[in-house]
C-alpha cells in the first residue's frame, strides 16, 4: 500500500517543524491517532491508532520510531503495531517533506507499508482508500496547526 | 471461535428500540446472521448483545404496493425469489434474488441483512437502485426513508444509526413498457462485477425515452451513471441493441473502481465498459420485443 | 449464556444444552456424534457442511445451534440406513459419484431439498442449486448424473 498527498500550507517550513518535531501533538494530527508518549526523546514513542471500518474496529498499539530529521524540510518515521483481537498487523513508513514555495511551503506526505494478517485480506483497496483519507486528514490538521501557530 | 454474547430475542419494534438505546453499538442486530456470525467467527466484530429480530412480527413481509414491491428486512432471498408479488411486479428482482450467492445463503440470509451491512459486492444493492429504492429506518425516535443511494455510504458503511434498524426496502415500479436486465459476472462466491440496465421507449418504440444504469460490485459502492443515462435518451434503440452506437464509449473511465482479490481498479473499469454495453444490448433487445439469449463466460444473465 | 434446546435430529428427539454462540457444526459432530457434516471452507462457501433445517440447506458451519431449537434436522446419516441405502446413496454409488467422499454428505443433502422440491429437475436445475456445493475430486459430471437419474427413476 502506497499513498502520497501533497498540500500547499501559507506558512514557511521554519514554522511547521515545531509541530512536526512536537511528534505526539503530530501524531494527533492522523485521524484515529492518539496518546503517543515518549518513549526516548525524539526517537521512540508509543501510540495507539484506532480506526473503524464500516462494524469492524481496529486498534493497534505503535511502536514509532524516528527514522530521519532533517530539520526543518524532511521527517520519516516508522510504525508498527498488531492487533490481536482483529488479527492485523501494521508496518508503514511515514515521510513528510516540506519545501520552501514563496512564503509558504509545499508538504509531501508519503505512507508506505502493509496492513497484513485477517483484516488484511478483506480487501487491500478498502485499506488504500481510508489510509488516502486519513493523510488528506492529516495533512489538513498540520496545515491548520501550522497556520494557527504562526498567528497565535 | 465466536465469543459469548447475550441473545434477546424482542418480539415488537419497541423492544429492538429499546436495546439499542441501551446497548449502542455493543449490540448487533441479528437475522440470517449471513455476515455477522462470519465476521463474528474472525473475531473482527465482538458484540456482547445479538438482537434477533427474526420474531418481530411482519418484518418478513414482501408485499405489492402501488405498482412496486415491499420488502420487509427479514425477507430472506429465497422468499423474494418465489414471492408472486415480486413476480408479478418486479420480475428482475425475484431473478436476480435466485442467484446470490448459494442456495444455503438465500434460505437463510436476509435483504435487510444484505443491505445494511453493505458489502460492496452486492446484486441487490446494486440492482435496487435502478427501482429508484428507499430504505425504512425505525428508532424510538421514529421513522425515516432515505434512498438506498444515500443509505449505502461505502464498503461495509452506512446511514444506519446506532438506534435504528432497517425495517425495509421500498422498490418503485419501471415506467409502462420498460425492459431491464441485470448481469452478474464473476468466478467467486460474491459477484466481482453486476450491472442492471433498464430501458423505456418513446411511443414510436424508435428511440430511448428513459434508461436506468447501476454498476456495483467493482467500487466503493454501487452507483447510478447518472450521465450516461441522460445521453442514452434519444438514441435509436436499434443502434444500443445492435453496439453499434459509440454511445457507451468511455462511459467507465469516471466510474470509481477499488482494487482488491477479485482484480485491479483498472480490470474492473475494463470490464465495466464491456458489460455495460452488453446489459444495454440486452436490455434494448428486450425493449423491442427480440430478447437476445445472450450468454457470457462467468456470467449469470437474469 | 447456555440454553437448553430441544431439537427433532434424523427423526430422533435431542435435548442438549449448549453455549449460546454454539455453531450448529460443532453441535452435531461434537456432542451428537454426527460426523457426516465436515467443517471444510467455514466460510459456508464449499457445502461441506450442509444439514436440512426443516428441509431447506445451511451451512452448519454459519449457524447457530440455538436456531435449531424447535426444529427438523437431518443430516447425512438420516438419510437411508446402513442396510437400506436412500435411493440417491445408491444412486451416487451407481454413478461412481463419490471419490474421496469430503463433498458427499453435503452434496447428498443439497440434492434431497432439491428433489423434494422439484421432484422433476432440468441438469439446468441441478446445476444451479448446487452450484454453492464444491468438490475436488468428480469434476461434478458423475454427481449430477446420479441426481438426474434418481429423479427419473424415482416412483
Amino acid at each position: 500500500m502506497r499513498v502520497t498527498r501533497e498540500l500547499v500550507i501559507e506558512v514557511p517550513p521554519e514554522a511547521l517543524w515545531p509541530i512536526l518535531w512536537d511528534v505526539p501533538r503530530m501524531a494527533a494530527c492522523l485521524p484515529g491517532c492518539a496518546e503517543a508518549q515518549e518513549v526516548i526523546p525524539h526517537s521512540r514513542y508509543r501510540a495507539r491508532m484506532t480506526q473503524k471500518v464500516g462494524p469492524i474496529s481496529l486498534s493497534v498499539p505503535l511502536d514509532v520510531e524516528i527514522l530521519a530529521a532533517e530539520p526543518p524540510r524532511h521527517l520519516a518515521l516508522s510504525a508498527r503495531g498488531r492487533d490481536p483481537l482483529v488479527g492485523a498487523e501494521i508496518s508503514m513508513r511515514v515521510t513528510i517533506d516540506c519545501e520552501a514555495v514563496g512564503t509558504g511551503a509545499r508538504l509531501s506526505i508519503g505512507a508506505e507499508g502493509q496492513v497484513l494478517g485477517k483484516l488484511g485480506g478483506l480487501g487491500q483497496g478498502i485499506i488504500q482508500r481510508k489510509a488516502e483519507e486519513a493523510l488528506d486528514e492529516f495533512g489538513r490538521r498540520l496545515a491548520r496547526a501550522a497556520t494557527g501557530e504562526a498567528s497565535g | 471461535m465466536i465469543r459469548p454474547f447475550d441473545l434477546r430475542r424482542p418480539t415488537a419494534l419497541g423492544e429492538v428500540g429499546a436495546l439499542l438505546g441501551e446497548y449502542g453499538d455493543a449490540a448487533a442486530l441479528y437475522a440470517g446472521g449471513t455476515e455477522l456470525l462470519l465476521l463474528m467467527k474472525e473475531g473482527f466484530v465482538r458484540p456482547r448483545v445479538l438482537v434477533d429480530v427474526k420474531c418481530v412480527p411482519g418484518l418478513d413481509r414482501v408485499t405489492a404496493v402501488a405498482g412496486g414491491i415491499e420488502i420487509g428486512a427479514t425477507a430472506s432471498h429465497r422468499s423474494v425469489e418465489r414471492s408472486e408479488a415480486v413476480r408479478a411486479h418486479a420480475p428482475l428482482v425475484a431473478g436476480v434474488a435466485r442467484h446470490v450467492a448459494n442456495v444455503r445463503v438465500r434460505a437463510v440470509g436476509t435483504v435487510g441483512g444484505n443491505l445494511a451491512f453493505a458489502d460492496p459486492h452486492s446484486d441487490l444493492a446494486t440492482l435496487f437502485l435502478v427501482f429508484d429504492a428507499r430504505v425504512v429506518l425505525w428508532s424510538l425516535a421514529g421513522e425515516r426513508e432515505l434512498p438506498l443511494a444515500d443509505f449505502v455510504l461505502g464498503p461495509y458503511e452506512t446511514a444506519r444509526r446506532d438506534d435504528e434498524i432497517l425495517t425495509a426496502v421500498r422498490l418503485r415500479p419501471w415506467h409502462a413498457g420498460a425492459a431491464g436486465t441485470y448481469l452478474k459476472f464473476g468466478v467467486h462466491e460474491r459477484p466481482t462485477l453486476g450491472v442492471a440496465a433498464v430501458l423505456t421507449l418513446e411511443a414510436d418504440g424508435q428511440t430511448v425515452a428513459d434508461a436506468r444504469l447501476a454498476l456495483g460490485c467493482i467500487g466503493p459502492r454501487p452507483q447510478r451513471l447518472g450521465v450516461l443515462e441522460t445521453r442514452l435518451c434519444g438514441t435509436p434503440i436499434a443502434d444500443i441493441a445492435q453496439s453499434r452506437t459509440g454511445v457507451t464509449d468511455g462511459a467507465a473511465d469516471a466510474i470509481d473502481t477499488l482494487t482488491d482479490l477479485h482484480g485491479s481498479a483498472d480490470y474492473k473499469r475494463e470490464m465495466a465498459q464491456v458489460f455495460l454495453r452488453r446489459a444495454l444490448r440486452l436490455a434494448a433487445s428486450r425493449a423491442m420485443g427480440q430478447p437476445v439469449d445472450a450468454r457470457y463466460p462467468h456470467t449469470v444473465v437474469c | 449464556m447456555s440454553h437448553d434446546i430441544a431439537l427433532t435430529v434424523n427423526g430422533r428427539r435431542v435435548e442438549v444444552h449448549v453455549p449460546v454462540h454454539a455453531l450448529l457444526l460443532d453441535v452435531l459432530r461434537d456432542r451428537l456424534d454426527l460426523k457426516g457434516a465436515k467443517r471444510s471452507c467455514d466460510l459456508q462457501v464449499c457445502g461441506a457442511c450442509t444439514v436440512l433445517v426443516d428441509g431447506a440447506p445451511v451451512s452448519a458451519c454459519t449457524y447457530l445451534a440455538v436456531e435449531a431449537d424447535g426444529h427438523e434436522v437431518l443430516t447425512v446419516e438420516g438419510l437411508g440406513s446402513p442396510g437400506a441405502l436412500h435411493p440417491l446413496q445408491q444412486s451416487f454409488i451407481d454413478h461412481g459419484a463419490v471419490q474421496c467422499g469430503f463433498c458427499t454428505s453435503g452434496m447428498l443433502l443439497s440434492a434431497v431439498a432439491l428433489l423434494d422440491e422439484e421432484p422433476s429437475p432440468t441438469e439446468a436445475d441441478v446445476m444451479h442449486h448446487l452450484r454453492g456445493n464444491l468438490c475436488r475430486c468428480t469434476g461434478y459430471r458423475k454427481i449430477v448424473d446420479a441426481i438426474l437419474a434418481c429423479a427419473a427413476t424415482a416412483p
